[in-house]
């Protein structure tokens, strides 16, 4: 009895669910990533730029619209759809160009996009920290495992991670679309030959990747201290747990941003020091059994 | 192209600028000096970068992680051991080259975006550990103030030094690209299937790339103690693989000297660019990106190419 | 001196050799016809290592080279072209052709020579026998498409082979081409005495210059056998002349 009580003790429990709150928003950036990595064959440096992009706009719209409750949902709202907006001008304008040339420059070009951005986003917000307010029905904590208190919008979080998968899931599989971006992932000439505008299926796929990385940042807003910087240590996690899933694949996303997350939060508790190298010895480990990915990636 | 197509003029402006080199410490302000000699193993880095990636057609991400390693572990040789600092120099290097043997073996299995992925996953691990380990590894402040040989402490020693070491190691690395080599190198970018069904080993080469690019990495990253006599984690961070991979393809990656013009022009912007404003990384951006669309052979590709070019034309019309 | 049995490989279902046999003499000229898919360069692919085959044997002088990787098939001295031109397309002509001696001496770990002075002799031999000599320094992925797949079969040469075999080498040739690279694989036969397998499309040049043909349909083998033999096999007639006399 004694060694059940030990090893579901309450603080293993709330370290494994802060671990999986984390991994609601690395899941919901990782898996817009995978998306554009899958279809388009982009592996897209920008999309951390566009998750800081999203949690700075959820600052300022929240902030416009009173800093309380209503703000932070009308931004929910609005912040991703203008990194979606924003990732369309771009794609239009400068990405559909380099589809026939090399990897290699497209990569690049996501890294010149997000160096810019960087900038950009200096020049705007201005270097300091900025904090957005938890919404009011969120605030405030639940009292489970023997008395640790659990964030209430860290519960938030978990209700919404399984939400986003399967409406993902919805569109990339039952959709019209959903099936030509997976047609166009394995085979893009042959969706052209049929006489689908490719490009536009590309721009869409693109454009919905990228609403996920500003959702990402919206949601993660409330819980840290929204700075520069943190584009460049998201998108080395995005990355990582991408290719632990496999490419392309968003329940491989899921299962990668699981590890990762759990990884992280049981590393923490078991060294503290170290606990963070946790989840890329994880992913090391993963790659050298598989290294492909866990699941089917669609390369 | 292997060949230098710039040929007897090309000779004397190399002259001309080697001469300029070896006597701009007489002229030159301190701090110029001082950037002239992180241009030069900068320089050295990007070339050795471009060893597997222009002339190997490997698309090495995470050079960084060599160059990184190369500097912690002349540091960490230096302070830490009771040895001389030259072991340091010699070890650190080493160190590189011992850690690009295991990537390579771990990674060059695998297809080209899997290796780049699976490096970047390493390299990852490298600079976690590089930035946490706040008792071995200075954590996230790094080392400073690393004890280096008096010969070469002053900035003018440093800095003949590094010129030194740096003509030395572009040498050495030219003599590899002109050799067998260097050729067989660059059969198994242009067609990687040709060159096995020729009869060569196309892993075994590769390997032996990235463990001499990954050696020549250490020594730039040597260098550095020498001249700023510090190290931080950020040497192994992949911000700067990507930069080092711009100056590649800035000056020309299909080109032997291109990266090192691509380092001197990424640096001297970015040098004189923070002077006047804190927002480097957008003009940095901007510059990638008309590189991207409209020099994609890079600067020394575009003029070699113009010049092949007229050469070309030269011999129609004589014919 | 050729020896394979059985040869099978598929993908994803898709038999695309199956139960190949083809049998080639030291000193013979050999040649594959078939229709198109029959399989032909799938065979090649897997005699010569870049694929690995899932049933069958491969046998040369003696030894099984069954699913060796490509670069030990051809220093056991085995050279091949490609039928879509496999060239190294930034490097001149000169270089392409010496990369290959200098593969076959294994001088490819040697560091420190400037490659420029190595095997200069050998090479302009090659050149010469081809008649590529006076475009050696010329950039191949600037010559026409018939001079490089003579400087295909030039690489294939520096490697001192015993046994050639060529894919399509006349494909995509002007007349005038064509008729070169025929005089230049009997020299190659008949001067050097090189055993020569080949596969291709035009009927004339195979009865023309092979001792032997073997014909595959949809993967596997029907006959192999002398001209004559294969000129009056029913099945053959069938399957791929269509019944008329094509010579």
């Amino acid at each position: 009895m004694d060694l059940i009580y030990a090893i579901f003790s309450p603080t293993l429990m709330s370290q494994i669910f802060v671990g999986l709150s984390r991994t609601v928003i690395l899941f919901i950036v990782a898996s817009g990533l995978s998306l554009i990595l899958g279809v388009l064959r982009i592996p897209n440096i920008w999309h951390g730029s566009l998750y800081m992009v999203g949690a700075f706009m959820t600052f300022t719209i929240s902030g416009a619209f009173g800093g309380g409750s209503v703000g932070f949902w009308i931004a929910l709202i609005l912040a991703p759809l203008g990194v979606a907006l924003v990732s369309l001008i771009a794609e239009r304008s400068f990405f559909q160009h380099l589809y026939e040339r090399e990897h290699l420059m497209l990569l690049l070009l996501t890294f010149a996009f997000s160096l810019v951005f960087g900038d950009l986003v200096k020049m705007v917000w201005g270097m300091q920290y900025k904090s957005v307010p938890v919404p009011q029905i969120f605030q405030g904590s639940v009292h489970l495992f023997g008395g640790l208190p659990f964030p209430l919008y860290n519960v938030f979080l978990l209700a919404i991670g399984p939400i986003v998968a399967v409406a993902l899931w919805l569109i990339v599989n039952k959709t019209k679309i959903g099936k030509i971006s997976r047609a166009a992932a394995v085979d893009r000439e042959m969706v052209g030959a049929v006489g689908i505008n490719v490009s536009w299926v590309f721009a869409f796929v693109f454009m919905i990747g990228c609403l996920l990385a500003g959702l990402g940042g919206a949601l993660v807003a409330p819980t840290v201290n929204v700075s520069l910087g943190m584009d460049h240590t998201l998108i080395m996690e995005a990355f990582l747990i991408v290719i632990i899933g496999g490419l392309g694949n968003i329940w491989g996303a899921l299962l990668g941003a699981l590890i990762f997350g759990l990884a992280q939060s049981l590393g923490i508790l078991i060294w503290p020091q170290f606990g963070i190298v946790f989840p890329y010895a994880a992913v090391i480990i993963v790659l050298l059994l598989r290294p492909t990915g866990l699941l089917k990636s669609t390369w | 192209m292997t060949k230098n197509t710039l040929g007897g003029k090309g000779r004397i402006v190399g002259g001309a600028l080697l001469i300029l080199l070896f006597l701009s410490p007489l002229f030159l302000p301190r701090f110029y000096i001082y950037l002239v000699s992180i241009i030069l193993l900068t320089g050295l880095l990007a070339t050795s970068l471009n060893l597997p990636l222009g002339y190997g057609g490997i698309f090495q991400f995470h050079h960084a992680v060599f160059y990184g390693v190369g500097a912690y572990g002349a540091a960490l040789m230096i302070t830490k051991s009771g040895l001389s600092p030259w072991f340091g120099f010699v070890v650190g290097p080493l160190t590189a080259a011992f850690l690009s043997l295991i990537m390579g073996l771990i990674c060059i299995r695998l297809s080209k975006l899997y290796f780049g992925m699976l490096q970047i996953s390493l390299g990852s691990l490298v600079w976690i550990i590089a930035y946490r380990w706040y008792s071995f590894t200075g954590g996230d402040n790094g080392l400073h103030g690393i004890p280096v040989p008096n010969a070469i402490s002053s900035p003018n020693g440093a800095y003949y030094f590094t010129l030194l070491v740096t003509l030395l190691s572009l040498w050495t690395l030219h003599k590899i690209i002109d050799s067998p080599f260097g050729s067989a190198l660059q059969g198994i970018r242009d067609n990687p299937v040709r060159s096995a069904m020729i009869g060569i080993n196309v892993k075994l080469h590769q390997l032996v790339v990235l463990v001499i690019a990954g050696f020549f990495a250490g020594v730039a990253g040597s260098l550095f103690i020498v001249v700023d006599t510090a190290v931080f984690p950020d040497m192994l961070f992949w911000t700067l693989s990507l930069e080092v991979l711009i100056m590649c393809l800035l000056g020309g990656w299909f080109t032997f000297l291109g990266p090192m013009l691509g380092a001197a022009i990424i640096i001297s912007m970015r040098t004189f660019v923070s002077g006047f404003t804190d927002y480097w990384t957008l003009p940095l951006g901007i510059l990638m990106m008309l590189v991207i669309f409209f020099l994609p052979n890079g600067i020394l590709g575009y003029i070699e190419e113009k010049l092949h070019r007229n050469l070309i034309e030269q011999t129609i019309k004589e014919s | 001196m050729l020896d394979v049995k059985s040869l099978s490989k598929s993908f994803g279902g898709f038999a695309a050799v199956n139960g190949a046999n083809l049998e080639v003499e030291k000193g013979e000229i050999v040649a594959v016809i078939g229709p198109n898919g029959a399989g032909k360069t799938t065979l090649f692919n897997l005699i010569t290592g870049v694929l690995k085959p899932e049933n069958g044997k491969v046998l040369f002088k003696g030894e099984d080279i069954t699913g060796l990787p490509s670069y030990e098939v051809c220093r056991r001295g085995i050279s091949r072209s490609f039928q879509v031109v496999n060239v190294f397309q930034r490097l001149s002509i000169f270089e392409n052709v010496q990369i290959s001696i200098l593969s076959r001496e294994r001088r490819t770990w040697n560091l420190f020579t400037p490659s420029a002075k190595l095997a200069v002799e050998e090479t302009i031999g090659i050149l010469e026998s081809v008649g590529l000599m006076g475009k050696k320094d010329r950039t191949t992925g600037l010559i026409s498409h018939g001079d490089r797949k003579v400087l295909e079969i030039a690489m294939a040469l520096g490697g001192d082979p015993e046994l050639l075999i060529l894919d399509e080498p006349t494909a995509g040739m002007a007349p005038e081409e064509t008729s070169r690279c025929i005089e230049l694989i009997k020299d190659l036969s008949g001067k050097r005495g090189l055993t020569i397998l080949f596969c291709e499309h035009d009927m004339e040049i195979v009865f023309g210059i092979a001792n032997r043909i073997m014909v595959m349909v949809r993967g596997g083998t029907i006959i192999q056998g002398s001209c004559d033999e294969v000129r009056s096999n029913q099945a053959v007639q069938e399957a791929y002349l269509g019944g008329s006399d094509a010579c």
